[in-house]
């Protein structure tokens, strides 16, 4: 039953990575591999306010989730002002150089990790508890993200990337929406963090690394980038195939490269046999509550 | 302290350790300019001519020259696979910009990820030991490596100049990267050119790995930084330009082994990112020499339309 | 009459180029003025720089009496600033209904934060700029094709769109680049008696066309611009009678 738990709370706390990711790269239309990053930011910055400040766990959580974000937005900004192209490079730069500075400063636990994080409930809370909690999060982000790409804010996203031009002409702020659904991804993803930090108790930055990056993007990519429900099927199906493999009692030093060959092998098929994903995104737009009226015209 | 020795030698060593990175930027500043395609699959094509150099050399102990014609080799071959599979694929697809950028990301990831599984995580080199005789020049120390490297990058560099200044498909490839529309209308095959200027980027690859590895260990994740080296050098030498990429490359490796006078060694790789948000942040369309810029919009002669008779312009 | 738009010593070139050599020109409230002038002479940069997509190298351009200068194009466009593209720029993955409910001058629903804390806001907002959108679809007569994907219309089709969305700023000023070329029957005169309208209703409005036909019908005015100048300004008939602006726009 506990490794049940420890899976569920798992894909849960992937389907709000890739659900955010998938509004940041899908909807958005931003390049990013940073997405793990603010994950750790997240984790690490609710696990030190908590172990290191005393500060109570869903207190702690909500301040790492805001950290992402203006971090995300630190990123974003300098970055999107130029062009687009500028996101994916800043991006990669930006994962690298936080993980060499946790990896280097002392009050982060360096390369070995942060450890006795404290952990969000009583020991005497049933431990299905932590899982509910995590799915009603995955389910809300999901809820969450598909009512921003679906109502008014989703309309001028998909204008957004139809013709940045056009759209700035008539009165719409481009970069300022970009830093906006840019933030509120990367929020998602800290916040995802921080529920990872009090669960497992334990962080290192090697979980934060590119492999991660590319387990997120494979998710949103064979799931159906700009779908609701892509991301949630690509998080679930990937979360359980690794699992299959760790059932093989592999030694982690072929574990790690053997999930990251699975991953990318995975986008490049996909990419280019299947590049609308298992569930195919539609052609327009439609809005969550006009799509009853274009349907029946 | 801060003695002329100590310059001296800072100066010297940069410009050797500037021989392979110099290659690097101007691989990623040509297939910029060119294909215009950020091609982060460059760390893979890296990955890879190190790898078979390893193999060659350390692993089946044949000799070095071997080594280096195995890299050259392997290099080539992913840069073939890369534009022949991916990226016509991509550009007959018209496939969006992201699509590219991930899939050049992706490719990087796979070889590293392979290169993991099959020769392990630790670092490796392409020589038994990395130790090369030195010899001392007026308080300068001079290794054995230092010179030959930085032949090798000058002549790599003199051929690529010549190569495009006066071959005729160098010619066309400056002429696709100004208008690769207009270069098809002269019945430039565009298709040939990009995948000519991806060969030219696999042998600089190739040649520059080459030297890396017979100077440092390279784990199957050297490749990315190394490559991230390049794109601050082509972002702040300004896309489209590159001998300001190479130049600014070794500006770069100048200021990175300087710091080694001013902040502590664990901190060293860290610099690269500082470089790389520097660029982004303040250089994000390259430095510009503003004087002679200035001169040459300036000086232009306002056409000989102005001449046209204006004589009535208020006819209201 | 008040003066909307004021350009004053409007200057740019672009490397050898010069697309802007110190024009002065005002556009005045209730009147079209039509911009003639060969392939080249510089209407359309003159559009971008007024609408800020292009920087003047010197120059200034006021909305009533407001300086624009410096200001990005989502900045111009909020005080009442609209303009139309050559080449279209409709949105193809929205329906025609979105091309328009995205292009109110105030939108609601850009603000993250406003769509968290003031969803009561944010739908009155869209359920009125629905109303209005629907509004000038009927006008234009696009109403029957509100719900297509805007890339799916035929041509004439789509520019009525681009001009409808323009519509959607209620701004003080219009700029219309094109808006007939490629534009026959029906289309042709809903434009005409849209513009019209707008201008009765005190908006400024400039076209460019080279549709000498439609420049004479609808203009009250004309400037014929040549090398990034402005060469003459009167009515319109006057302007393509003169034989020297005759022969610059053809050519010798």
């Amino acid at each position: 039953m506990e490794y049940l738990y420890t899976i569920i709370i798992l894909v849960g706390l992937y389907v709000v990575l890739a659900s955010s990711f998938n509004l940041v790269i899908g909807y958005a239309g931003l390049i990013s591999i940073a997405h793990p990053v603010f994950y750790a930011i997240g984790a690490y910055g609710s696990a030190l306010l908590a172990r290191d400040f005393g500060w109570p766990a869903p207190l702690a959580m909500l301040a790492g989730a805001l950290l992402a974000v203006a971090a995300s937005i630190l990123l974003a900004l300098p970055s999107l002002r130029v062009s687009g192209d500028y996101l994916l490079i800043a991006s990669i730069g930006f994962q690298l150089g936080l993980l060499e500075i946790i990896k280097n400063v002392s009050w982060t636990g360096g390369a070995g990790g942060l450890t006795n994080i404290p952990a969000a409930f009583a020991p005497s809370t049933p431990h299905w508890v932590y899982a509910v909690i995590v799915v009603v999060v995955a389910a809300l982000s999901v809820l969450a993200v598909r009512a921003v790409a679906h109502g008014a804010y989703g309309r001028a996203m998909s204008a957004l990337r139809d013709d940045e031009l056009a759209f700035s002409m008539l009165g719409r702020n481009a970069v300022a929406m970009k830093v906006g659904s840019f933030a509120l991804g990367c929020g998602l993803a800290g916040f995802a963090g921080a529920l990872y930090a009090h669960q497992f108790r334990y962080l290192a930055p090697d979980q934060f690394e590119i492999l991660q990056s590319s387990a997120i993007l494979t998710m949103v990519v064979v799931g159906g980038l700009r779908t609701t429900w892509g991301p949630v099927v690509g998080a679930v199906m990937l979360q359980a195939l690794p699992q299959a493999i760790t059932f093989m009692n592999l030694p982690p030093s072929l574990l790690g490269p053997l999930q990251g060959l699975l991953f990318t092998g995975l986008v490049l098929v996909f990419m280019f046999i299947r590049p609308q994903g298992l569930i195919p995104a539609a052609d327009v737009w439609t809005g969550a509550k006009e799509a009853h009226d274009v349907g029946r015209r | 302290m801060l003695s002329a020795d100590i310059i001296a030698q800072i100066l010297w060593t940069s410009l050797a350790t500037s021989s392979y990175a110099v290659l690097f930027a101007l691989a990623f500043a040509l297939v910029l300019k060119v294909n215009r395609v950020f091609n982060f699959a460059q760390a893979a094509m890296m990955t890879v001519s190190f790898y078979a150099a390893h193999a060659t050399v350390a692993l089946a102990g044949l000799p070095s020259w071997l080594g280096f014609l195995a890299a050259l080799a392997g290099s080539l071959a992913i840069a073939l696979l890369i534009e022949v599979l991916g990226f016509r694929t991509l550009r007959r697809r018209r496939a969006a910009q992201m699509f590219v950028f991930i899939f050049t990301l992706i490719i990087s990831e796979l070889v590293a990820y392979i290169a993991m599984l099959v020769f392990g995580t630790w670092p490796a080199t392409i020589f038994p030991s990395l130790f090369w005789p030195v010899t001392l020049v007026g308080g300068i120390a001079v290794s054995a490596w230092d010179l030959p490297a930085v032949g090798a990058m000058l002549l790599a560099v003199a051929a690529l100049f010549g190569f495009l200044r006066f071959a005729r498909m160098g010619q066309f490839m400056v002429a696709v990267s100004d208008n690769p529309d207009l270069a098809e209308l002269y019945g430039i095959a565009k298709e040939r050119v990009f995948l000519f200027a991806m060969v030219i980027s696999a042998l600089l690859v190739a040649l520059a790995m080459f030297l890396y590895g017979t100077r440092a260990q390279v784990q199957p994740t050297t490749s990315i930084e190394l490559m991230l080296f390049a794109i601050a050098a082509t972002i702040i030498g300004g896309i489209g330009n590159l001998w300001g990429a190479a130049i600014t490359a070794l500006l770069l490796g100048v200021v990175q082994n300087a710091s080694v006078l001013f902040i502590p060694s664990e901190w060293q790789g860290f610099l690269l990112y500082v470089f790389l948000f520097l660029a982004i942040v303040f250089f994000p369309n390259g430095i510009r020499l503003p004087q002679r810029s200035r001169r040459l919009t300036r000086k232009t002669p306002t056409p000989t339309l102005d001449a046209s008779p204006t004589s009535d312009p208020q006819k209201v | 009459m008040s003066a909307v738009v004021e350009i004053r010593g409007l200057e740019k070139r672009f490397g050898g180029i010069v697309v802007a050599d110190g024009i002065d020109l005002t556009l005045t409230a209730g009147r079209v003025l039509g911009l003639i002038g060969p392939n080249g002479a510089g209407k359309t940069s003159l559009f971008n720089l007024i609408s800020g997509v292009v920087r003047p190298d010197a120059g200034s351009v006021r909305l009533d009496g407001r300086p624009l200068d410096g200001m990005k194009m989502h900045q111009r466009a909020r005080l009442g600033l609209s303009r139309t593209w050559q080449n279209l720029r409709l949105f193809p993955s929205l329906s025609v209904l979105d091309n328009l409910m995205v292009a109110p001058r105030r939108y609601a629903g850009e603000s993250l934060l406003r769509l968290a804390f003031f969803p009561g806001v944010v739908r009155q907002a869209e359920a009125e700029s629905r109303r209005k959108a629907l509004q000038i679809l009927e006008r234009t007569g696009l109403a029957d094709v509100a719900n297509k994907p805007a890339g799916g219309l035929t041509f004439g089709q789509q520019k009525l769109v681009g001009v409808a969305r323009a519509l959607m700023n209620d701004a003080r000023c219009l700029l219309l680049d094109e808006p007939m070329a490629g534009v026959e029957g029906q289309a042709y005169q809903t434009i005409q008696n849209v513009v019209r309208d707008l201008a009765a209703s005190g908006v400024a409005v400039c076209v460019v066309e080279h549709n000498v036909a439609f420049i004479r019908d609808l203009c009250d005015e004309g400037v014929f611009m040549f090398a990034g100048r402005v060469l003459a300004r009167g009515a319109v008939a006057d302007l393509i009678a003169d034989p020297r602006l005759t022969e610059l726009y053809f050519g010798t």
